[in-house]
């Protein structure tokens, strides 16, 4: 016992009190000498004040100096007390290294999983976008009147939002493509962000070496200037400072470097280099042409202190304005707002803080474990805090020791955590897990490491608590004459069972959730897609440069390169389209049918339309419905043809014929033929209305090229970039892809959160197993002597085997009671995330409640045996 | 008693206290006696001071307090010096002879010349 410790009853537990005495035992003193010098009593004792003078300024000094000595100690006491009881759990926790080591990896396991989890949402939605006032950015939509909103906006609707609006700093817009540049290396394909100038400065991306753009670089006649992302720079130019004033071509402009950004910038969209728009007669706020061209995507800052709802409204407003002055292009159509963030994140938000929810429910039921552990371990060392109780140990002293043990495990375990939340960030990151938007902000910052230390010290409290508490109960720590073996049997028996009915409760409710996940996703891949993906393979080519200056060129090249394919050993089919299947929509047009009256301003008037050569279907497996596929008959000059798919036949069509009627879509076309619909989007949507032009009639310069054949098309990838290559080394090829690589990336986000929610039900299942096993193990150990009497009075092993599965089953059946209940009641949560299947699934239900009922059977299984194999002989003796 | 005589040194009350206390514990009042009579009261060691330097020492360690019975059977607070008390003690001691010396050698010293 430190030396100090025997003063601190000498204050008592007021030192104001015990100066007082002392002082006041002093003037006492004083008087009884002066009276015994001849003083009168009220004499002496003025006399007594007087010589001492300042009494009160006297006590304060004495009791300020003992108050401060009396923290001092407390100090001292607490950081004394802590290194006693983390002396004494690390010597527990050597003490027990299979309950040591089954915690740290729980409590690991538990800490890591959330970390990683959290990290990804913090880098995803919580971090502020890598923009300058991030939080103020706007992207501004056109809303259909069909609910449909687009990104992006026409030219002359940009500019008269920038001359209306009265909520925004800076109105900006950017047009994101890919360009062939010529004069960087190789020729190559490029992301090109074609931008008005002021969008460097709003979002706050700088040049690192060379100028930005100058305000009139805008204007027509001076956009001959690019600058260059750094990536790009380093990737294609080494990092070379002498690039400024050197030029690139593309598209057969030639654009003087005049800039190269620095690494923290970037764009919403991925861009290699950033060209200012060259803003022609169409970027005019009066103009009525190009109303309806909509290629821009508006980015705009919000005056401080104004917020979305306001932008949104202004907006609106703007929109109405617009219908009123050009009714002919605005009719029906608005603006609307979304802040840049949700854009960005929006759909992934939701999904993402439900894994969040789910891997805390996994981190519950690892604490439920841990405590388990602890209630256990603490029945075993009743006698051990009996004997401390009886030595003096108050109760709240006994519940600090053992939550400081609880602390520490929670730590050593947050810090395996946080180990492992570092490696499965990592791997996450790099398996590029369906392009999950701002991957690359994903990492383990410091924001984690004090995520993951308050996840671990919360985690302690909520194990160490109930434990500690049972064990310290007052009844446990009466005296020292109960046995150790059976102290408070009851009492702490209870409450692991209800503990492992929790961690039932909650590992059917992550089931639960896995379950619907897994359902869903296998209704998704279920679903039609109105192709064949199986034997075919796919490849992107740009025609771009002086070669292909006009659509006759394009064309010419794009049947010489088919003709060199097909001529390919195992090739069945060669096609070319402009939009691949699951590949979005593509280009939207309006349509209108010939004749028919205008449909309401409620429809949407526009059809998908995509360009493809006669053998497309044919490449991709899709049939023919009615009429016929286009042919080499189709030529650019010959009628203009169209196959429509099933979609756009009923909606347009609907109990009519299409075949031989004539549509208007950018020009009149006599459709020829109905296909079946083709997926375009994802699984979970379905097909749009959609037109197919021949690509002689509407030719793109880039190209899908898609390539069927017998046996892995992807072996021919080879030999078809040879061939292309021998037509024009200048191309710039994309890797090819087997088609079903499409349909897999349709669905690799749900299949994402699909395999993340099944990996925590697992280990949420693993670990009540755990649970029950020893809950079970305990009370079998606890109750082998009355389970000798009843074999000895005649139970066969068989009733005991039965009797304790039994109770792991009633233990089971009561979590699943309540996981049940609480997963209907939380199934709100993710339905928009499930696709063909509903909250209330009985199959899914029917299927947790087995496994749930199973795994608790099999964790008790060990325990019944051994109970069945008690010997009453050997049971009586103990 | 008086009033009238210098006050006492910064440090040189601390000594004094724990000269008192060299022969034994003794309660704050015996000090005060102690320190009045052997100074033939010629020092103003008002116990304003007297208190909070007492336990201005307990805090360094130097002298320790327990609650005891007083010669007349009233509870009161006995200081007694611990063993570091007894080394500051001996420091203390040396050090104010080294420095009153010093101090008498130069007033007993001739003007310079």
């Amino acid at each position: 016992m430190p030396r100090w410790t025997r003063f601190r009853k000498l204050f008592g537990l007021e030192p104001k009190g015990d100066v007082e005495a002392e002082l006041a035992f002093h003037v006492e003193m004083r008087v009884r000498e002066l009276i015994e010098q001849g003083d009168t009593p009220e004499g002496a004792r003025r006399r007594a004040l007087e010589r001492f003078g300042d009494y009160e300024r006297a006590r304060d000094a004495c009791v300020a100096i003992n108050e401060r000595r009396r923290t001092r100690m407390d100090v001292a006491e607490f950081f004394t007390e802590l290194r006693q009881d983390l002396g004494y759990a690390v010597r527990m926790m050597r003490r027990t290294p299979a309950f040591t080591a089954a915690a740290l990896v729980t409590l690991a396991l538990g800490i890591g999983a959330n970390s990683a989890i959290f990290s990804v949402v913090h880098g995803v939605l919580l971090q502020s976008l890598p923009f300058r006032d991030a939080e103020r950015l706007h992207h501004l939509q056109m809303l259909y009147p069909d609910g449909t909103k687009y990104d992006t906006l026409s030219a002359p609707d940009f500019m008269s939002v920038r001359a209306g609006q009265r909520v925004f700093e800076q109105v900006e817009a950017m047009d994101v493509r890919p360009l062939t540049m010529l004069g960087a290396g190789e020729p190559r394909e490029v992301n090109a962000a074609i931008v008005s100038v002021g969008m460097l400065d709003m979002l706050g991306v700088k040049v690192a070496i060379g100028r930005a753009f100058a305000p009139e670089e805008n204007q027509k006649g001076h956009a001959q200037v690019v600058v260059l992302s750094h990536g790009f720079w380093q990737r294609v130019f080494g990092g070379d400072p002498a690039v400024l004033g050197r030029t690139v071509t593309t598209a057969g402009n030639t654009y003087t470097i005049i800039g190269v950004t620095t690494t923290a910038s970037s764009l919403p969209d991925p861009a290699d280099a950033i060209f200012p728009l060259e803003f022609d007669d169409s970027y005019d706020a009066t103009a009525q042409k190009g109303r309806r061209s909509e290629f821009l995507e508006v980015l705009a800052r919000a005056k401080a202190g104004v917020g979305p709802e306001a932008v949104d409204a202004d907006m609106k407003r703007i929109g109405a304005q617009l219908q009123k002055t050009f009714p002919q292009s605005n009719d029906g159509l608005t603006l609307a707002s979304i802040p840049l963030r949700d854009l960005i994140v929006g759909d992934v938000r939701k999904p993402l803080l439900v894994l969040l929810g789910a891997v805390g429910f996994v981190l519950l039921v690892a604490c439920a474990n841990v405590a388990n552990l602890l209630l256990a371990r603490g029945s075993a060392r009743h006698g051990e805090l009996s004997v401390r109780s009886a030595l003096g140990a108050g109760r709240a002293r006994l519940i600090r020791q053992l939550v400081t043990e609880s602390i520490l495990l929670g730590l050593i375990g947050g810090t395996i955590g946080l180990a492992i939340a570092y490696l499965s960030t990592n791997a996450l990151i790099s398996a590029r897990p369906a392009d999950l938007p701002r991957i690359d902000d994903i990492r383990l910052d410091a924001t984690v490491v004090w995520f993951t230390l308050g996840a671990a010290l919360l985690t302690s409290l909520v194990f160490g608590l109930i434990p500690a508490l049972q064990a310290t109960n007052e009844h446990l720590l009466r005296g020292l004459q109960e046995s150790g073996r059976s102290g408070g049997g009851g009492r702490t028996h209870r409450m692991r069972a209800t503990l492992v009915v929790v961690e039932m409760a909650l590992a059917v409710i992550l089931l639960t959730g896995a379950g619907l996940f897994i359902r869903s996703f296998m209704a998704l891949t279920e679903v039609d897609p109105g192709f064949q993906p199986g034997g075919a393979m796919t490849l992107r080519v740009s025609l771009q440069g002086a070669d292909y200056a006009n659509a006759d060129q394009v064309r010419a090249r794009v049947a010489q390169l088919m003709d060199r394919v097909r001529s390919l050993p195992g090739v069945t089919a060669v096609a070319v389209t402009s939009t691949l299947p699951l590949g979005g929509l593509g280009a939207l047009n309006d349509f209108a049918v010939e004749g028919a009256p205008p449909p309401p301003p409620d429809v949407n008037a526009e059809i998908a339309v995509a360009g493809a050569t006669p053998d497309y279907f044919t490449a991709i497996g899709t049939p023919l419905k009615r009429g016929r596929f286009f042919t080499e008959l189709d030529q650019p000059k010959s009628p203009p043809v169209a196959v429509i798919n099933e979609a756009a036949a009923k909606k347009w069509f609907p109990n009519q014929d299409p075949i031989g009627k004539r549509v208007l879509s950018g020009g009149p076309h006599e459709i020829v033929g109905i296909v079946g619909d083709v997926l375009q989007r994802t699984p979970g949507q379905p097909a749009a209305a959609q037109m197919f032009l021949p690509y002689t009639q509407r030719s793109s310069r880039t190209i899908r090229l898609v390539v069927s054949a017998n046996g892995d098309p992807l072996a021919l990838a080879p030999s078809v970039r040879e061939q292309i290559r021998a037509l024009d080394p200048n191309l710039p090829l994309a890797e090819a892809i087997p088609l079903t690589e499409m349909v897999s990336r349709s669905v690799a986000r749900p299949r994402f959160y699909m395999s993340l929610l099944t990996l925590f039900a697992v280990v949420a299942l693993a670990l009540s197993a755990t649970g029950i096993f020893g809950v079970m193990s305990y009370s079998v150990a606890q109750q082998s002597k009355e389970i000798g009497i009843r074999m000895a009075l005649g139970a066969r092993a068989a009733d005991v085997l039965t009797a304790v599965v039994g109770r792991a089953l009633t233990l089971a059946g009561l979590g699943v009671i309540v996981g049940v209940a609480a997963a209907l009641a939380l199934g709100g949560v993710i339905r928009s995330q499930l696709f063909g299947v509903t909250v209330f699934d009985p199959l899914t239900l029917a299927a947790v409640i087995t496994v749930l009922m199973l795994s608790a059977t099999l964790a008790s299984l060990l325990p019944a045996t051994r109970a069945a194999r008690i010997d009453p002989v050997k049971a009586f003796r103990q | 008693m008086s009033q009238g005589g210098p006050d006492i040194l910064r440090g040189t009350l601390d000594l004094l206290i724990l000269k008192a206390l060299s022969w034994g514990p003794a309660h704050g009042y015996a000090v005060a006696r102690w320190i009045e009579q052997a100074t033939n009261d010629a020092l103003a060691v008002g116990e304003g001071t007297l208190y909070p330097a007492l336990h201005r020492l307990e805090e360094r360690g130097w002298i320790l307090a327990t609650w005891g019975a007083s010669e007349n059977n009233r509870q009161a607070k006995f200081y007694e010096l611990t063993r570091r008390g007894r080394t500051q003690l001996r420091a203390e001691d040396q050090n104010w002879r080294r420095y009153a010396a010093a101090v008498f050698a130069a007033l007993d010293a001739p003007a310079l010349d």
